[in-house]
């Protein structure tokens, strides 16, 4: 039947008719709304009421650049990216070194690294908001009963709420960082270190001129995808604090939904995220910029 | 050859239409309620087969969570297609729903088959009229609900303690009349060396079943005021007023006596407090006090009693008392194609019948024909509550702004609790950012 159809269709129509659909799929669920909520960041409008949306140029720009409460929540969001993806990149890259070698049950030990990676967010975001009560948790619990250490308000207390966000998605994104970083030192030339060692250069020399040289584009771009993507992080700040206690732990992303689904000022929410959007894009550049010059030498 | 295959497909797709269109033609009616997943919900859904019996009309739940059913309903409404065709929104959703058309005006009909005399005026107000005052209603009463406190009878009643209070205090201990009684014993059974503590109250910075649904039942019994009135809904020199400040120190007080990590608690954590007996008091909305007083749930089932929202003074020493007042009304979605099978739905509901079934399963009806009824007292252990609260319920802003609002009087009083600001510049900052949200929406 096949053959038959393609007796009468020209192979370039054939390839039309199979990416059709693609294309299709693409300009309703990303291009349109993409290019419409572009459109009604200039605007007025509040989805939940209705009605056509009121064209006001820049002023929700202006608004939101202008807003001392927006400002604190990029504050918030840059300290917590900051703190996870370095956090993520320590122990990640610590881990990788240490199993970057062969030895017994290592498949095994390595996908059990790998696990927190694959649970949904909001699930153990829900676990961790259990596992932190004060009251209740299993942590205090431990340092209360084993270390005799007063009890941590962990995700209720200023003090310690973005700590909490930051301990959880390390556990869930540590392994990211930890695949990146094998796959980078797997690609050094055993032969190298080898020749290093007849040399008798020390593990800090080997460090420097033959292992990073070599794993650095796949650590900026490991670095680089979590950066992005705990910039737009709102799962776990949705589950486990509430963007609370006071204003502590409102990121952006947080604030965006916020804005968009509470408050209903869909223009200004769409504004907002395009500001994000332009700031990831910024970032992204800095990463991209600084790979090219690692790539280039 | 070719005529054959074109005659037989033909007659298989009109076989295809004539079948789904005798489908549609015979499908049941099904009425899709949508609420807040808790144990109301399955009990009407359970009295709804009474409805199916009679009418032949079949109905099921959509139930949220309640930390997600205020978004998941107005994503729906915004979307001008519901999964729903009956509701029941908090209280003060109502302007919102109403603002963007996605209720069924129930004006005529109300005046037609419901007699308003049944209910207070607060509750028709709070879950049907809108605006306030316009006569304009949307919904009928749906749950009634209210801030209740419930407090461990067991601590109160020892003579130990009774005896150490009144040496303390120079007062009986016993059931608070005062929110300063409240300090009082919440103090006295602050014990963190014991794991035990005086009280547990909402804080989390929520606009719904967060830190306002509390606060402002002390608030109002303070004299404080949101704003100056429907009309000019000017707020600063209002909500920030020496009566309005007061409240706020006295709930900053209060927080000195909750349990380490409360400045999230909302619904689930202070009820969890006093079943697990980490605390003395709660406050809470009344429906939710099967969970206390359930044996598998509850470790102090058997030693929990309840008591009504206490009173307090102004600073001019004028007494005031309100009930912070909760529920839901129960609406018809505007894009329901079953408009008059909910109608039906709505007439069952209000039937003084129905309503005694309801309360007979331990709920609360706001059916005057129930409460003023004596055998109303006998149905469940806080039915005398709901008696005393009746009167005195007060309800806050259902303009569409209240959730932004409420939010952020949240999120400013969370702060004050924690000593991040002190209580009068979280009033101050509430007032003028009330008025900023107002002034935005076009009200001045």
């Amino acid at each position: 039947m096949l053959d038959k159809i393609g007796g009468r269709v020209s192979d370039r129509a054939l390839k039309w008719i199979f990416l059709i659909p693609t294309f299709l799929f693409l300009l309703f669920i990303v291009i349109f709304p993409l290019i419409w909520s572009l459109g009604l960041s200039f605007c007025d409008y509040n989805a939940a009421r209705g009605g056509s949306p009121r064209f006001v140029g820049f002023n929700n720009y202006r608004h939101i650049l202008s807003s001392r409460e927006v400002w604190e929540r990029f504050a918030i969001t840059g300290r917590y990216v900051a703190l996870a993806v370095l956090g993520e990149f320590v122990i990640g890259f610590t881990l990788a070194l240490l199993l970057n070698r062969e030895f017994y049950g290592k498949g095994l030990i390595t996908t059990l690294f790998l696990l927190p990676m694959m649970f949904s967010p909001v699930v153990i975001g829900t676990f961790f908001r259990l596992m932190l009560d004060a009251n209740w948790g299993i942590v205090d619990y431990l340092l209360n009963r084993l270390l005799g250490l007063p009890k941590i308000a962990w995700t209720s207390s200023p003090k310690f709420a973005l700590y909490s966000l930051v301990i959880c998605d390390v556990w869930i994104w540590t392994p990211f960082m930890l695949l990146m970083s094998l796959a980078g030192l797997s690609t050094v030339p055993r032969y190298l270190y080898e020749a290093a060692e007849i040399d008798r250069a020390s593990w800090w020399f080997k460090f420097r001129y033959i292992t990073l040289p070599y794993i650095a584009p796949l650590l900026i771009l490991a670095l680089l995808f979590r950066s992005m993507d705990a910039l737009r992080f709102f799962d776990k700040v949705y589950v486990l604090t509430g963007g609370g206690p006071g204003e502590m732990t409102q990121t952006v992303p947080y604030y965006i939904y916020k804005v968009a689904f509470s408050y209903w000022r869909t223009g200004e929410s769409c504004a907002l995220a395009y500001i994000l959007v332009i700031m990831i894009i910024g970032l992204s550049s800095i990463y991209i910029h600084y790979l090219n010059r690692l790539s280039a030498r | 050859m070719k005529a054959k295959g074109f005659k037989l497909v033909s007659a298989g797709l009109l076989m295809l239409v004539a079948l789904t269109l005798f489908g549609y033609a015979k499908e049941d009616v099904t009425l899709t309620i949508m609420w807040a997943d808790w144990e109301p919900a399955h009990l009407l859904l359970k009295l709804a087969k009474d409805f199916t019996k009679e009418t032949g009309i079949k109905v099921r739940g959509n139930f949220v969570p309640w930390p997600q059913y205020h978004d998941k309903m107005f994503t729906e409404f915004a979307s001008h297609r519901t999964s729903f065709d009956l509701c029941l929104p908090d209280s003060q959703w109502i302007g919102e729903a109403v603002e963007g058309g996605h209720l069924l005006d129930l004006t005529d009909w109300i005046k037609e088959r419901v007699d308003l005399n049944n209910y207070p005026d607060m509750v028709m107000r709070s879950y049907g009229e809108y605006p306030d005052g316009s006569g304009r209603y949307y919904g009928v009463p749906g749950l009634l609900d209210f801030v209740l406190f419930a407090y461990r009878k067991d601590l109160f009643d020892d003579p130990k303690e009774k005896a150490a209070f009144k040496e303390k205090y120079g007062y009986e201990l016993g059931v608070p009349e005062t929110w300063e009684q409240i300090r009082d014993i919440a103090e006295f059974f602050t014990r963190p060396d014991k794991n035990l503590y005086g009280i547990a109250l909402w804080q989390a910075p929520l606009a719904t079943a967060g830190l306002v649904d509390e606060f402002l039942g002390l608030f109002w019994s303070k004299g404080g005021r949101l704003w100056s009135g429907r009309e000019k809904k000017k707020v600063v020199g209002y909500l920030n007023d020496e009566a309005g400040s007061e409240a706020a120190k006295l709930w900053a007080e209060l927080y000195k006596y909750h349990p380490k990590g409360a400045a999230n608690y909302s619904v689930s954590e202070a009820l969890t407090a006093m079943q697990q007996g980490l605390v003395a008091m709660i406050a809470t909305y009344a429906a939710f006090y099967p969970a206390l007083l359930d044996p598998e749930k509850s470790l102090y089932h058997d030693k929990i009693g309840f008591f009504t929202s206490p009173a307090g003074t102004d600073p001019s020493g004028k007494k005031h008392h309100y009930v912070q007042l909760g529920g839901q009304g129960m609406s018809i979605s505007a894009y329901t194609p079953y408009k008059e099978e909910c109608k039906k739905f709505l007439e069952w509901w209000l039937r003084e019948e129905t309503q005694w079934k309801f309360a007979e399963a331990g709920q609360i009806t706001p059916d005057k024909r129930v409460v003023e009824n004596d055998r109303f007292l006998k149905l469940a252990p806080i039915n005398k509550v709901v008696r005393e609260s009746l009167p005195l319920l007060r309800d806050f802003w259902e303009i569409p702004e209240y959730n932004e609002m409420a939010e952020y009087m949240s999120r400013k009083l969370n702060q004050a609790c924690l000593g991040q600001i002190t209580p009068k510049e979280a009033m101050d900052d509430i007032a003028k950012k009330h008025e900023e949200i107002l002034r935005a929406r076009g009200y001045y």
